[in-house]
């Protein structure tokens, strides 16, 4: 009976510190509503965790382009990234037009985009390391596929 | 005896604490912000961009692209076009405060001038409408943008920092019939 206590303190102890370290990048949340000509309801939270888990997976072949591509900005990419964790929570832009506003904002240690517009309400937040994680993985692909 | 040592070590220990929360608060709250703002009237836009002075101090030695490179930018003799912009820069700063340049045509009035640290241009169109353009620099950041040893080299960093340290002010005003453009300096995280 004390051994079936502990095989299962081990296996909710385990399962707790998984829980804990896929939240450890904190979370991706996406809310999408669409207003017309039906309404549309999208909401999810995923662990930030699995964009760069995910992109480790994805064959270097399908990446090899992308990463071309960014590797040359990856300098300014850190350094934009690293100066944003480090700055206090702030309005980083403000569009208001007819019928739309856009913001995009630092609050805590995520970036989070929200648009709305006469159709539909966007509102997407996503951890500012797990954005780096997620670069540096791609920027990697292209350095591992030069011969 | 051992009992009020510990309670003594607790006490500074706490101490310590809090004094360390509250330098870290004091440091987040010396943050300058970069603003831009531009107001169209006209068709009811607005945009506002707020960038942390920390931020683009960070950016800007990591871009190296064009004539922009470790914080620089380097301007061509040819965009130069034989003027020594060190030895105006030179003449002015050591200049009293004074108006410099004013040219009145048809048009347009321009007018560059000296006053309390800080460099002044003015440029007004003189038909209803036309666009009204006020900048304001500090000599401070004058000084650092033209600190580097090239000649034919501008330190952007440099003037980042130089504004960073300076008081609020209000770098740029354009207004014309419809749009209203400002860009400041100070210590605010938004645009209001």
């Amino acid at each position: 009976m004390i051994l079936v206590g502990k095989i299962a303190l081990a296996l909710m102890g385990t399962a707790v510190a998984g829980v804990g370290l896929l939240c450890s990048e904190g979370m991706v949340e996406v809310n999408v509503v669409e207003k017309s000509p039906e309404v549309h309801h999208i909401f999810v939270v995923a662990p930030a965790l699995l964009a760069p888990i995910g992109m480790h997976f994805v064959p270097r072949r399908h990446l090899q382009d992308a990463a071309r591509q960014v590797k040359p900005y990856m300098p300014v990419i850190r350094a934009a990234l690293e100066g944003l964790r480090e700055t206090a929570d702030v309005t980083l832009v403000d569009v208001r037009e007819p019928g739309e506003h856009v913001t995009v904002v630092k609050e805590g240690g995520s970036i989070v985009v929200d648009v709305q517009d006469k159709d539909e309400t966007v509102h997407v937040s996503v951890p500012i390391r797990a954005v780096s994680s997620t670069i540096e993985e791609l920027a990697a692909a292209s350095s591992e596929n030069q011969p | 005896m051992r009992k009020g040592l510990q309670r003594a070590a607790v006490i500074c220990l706490l101490a310590t604490g809090a004094l360390s929360s509250a330098m870290v608060t004091m440091a987040g709250t010396g943050e300058r912000y970069l603003h831009v703002k531009v107001d169209d009237a006209k068709n009811g836009e607005s945009v506002n961009v707020n960038v942390p002075l920390s931020m683009a101090e960070k950016i800007l030695p990591a871009v190296n692209k064009g004539n922009l490179h470790a914080g620089k930018v380097t301007v061509g003799e040819a965009q130069m076009e034989g003027i020594d912009l060190h030895a105006i820069l030179d003449a002015i700063r050591t200049a009293p405060d004074n108006e410099f340049v004013t040219v009145k045509e048809k048009d347009q009035d321009v007018r560059v001038a000296k006053s309390n640290g800080n460099l002044i241009i003015h440029v007004k169109g003189n038909k209803d409408g036309d666009q009204k353009v006020d900048v304001t620099v500090p000599m401070k950041v004058v000084d650092a943008l033209f600190s580097t040893t090239q000649k034919d080299e501008l330190d952007i960093a440099a003037a980042l920092r130089a504004l960073s340290d300076a008081g609020d002010i209000l770098i740029v005003t354009v207004q014309d019939a419809s749009q209203h453009v400002r860009v400041w300096v100070d210590s605010k995280n938004t645009s209001e």
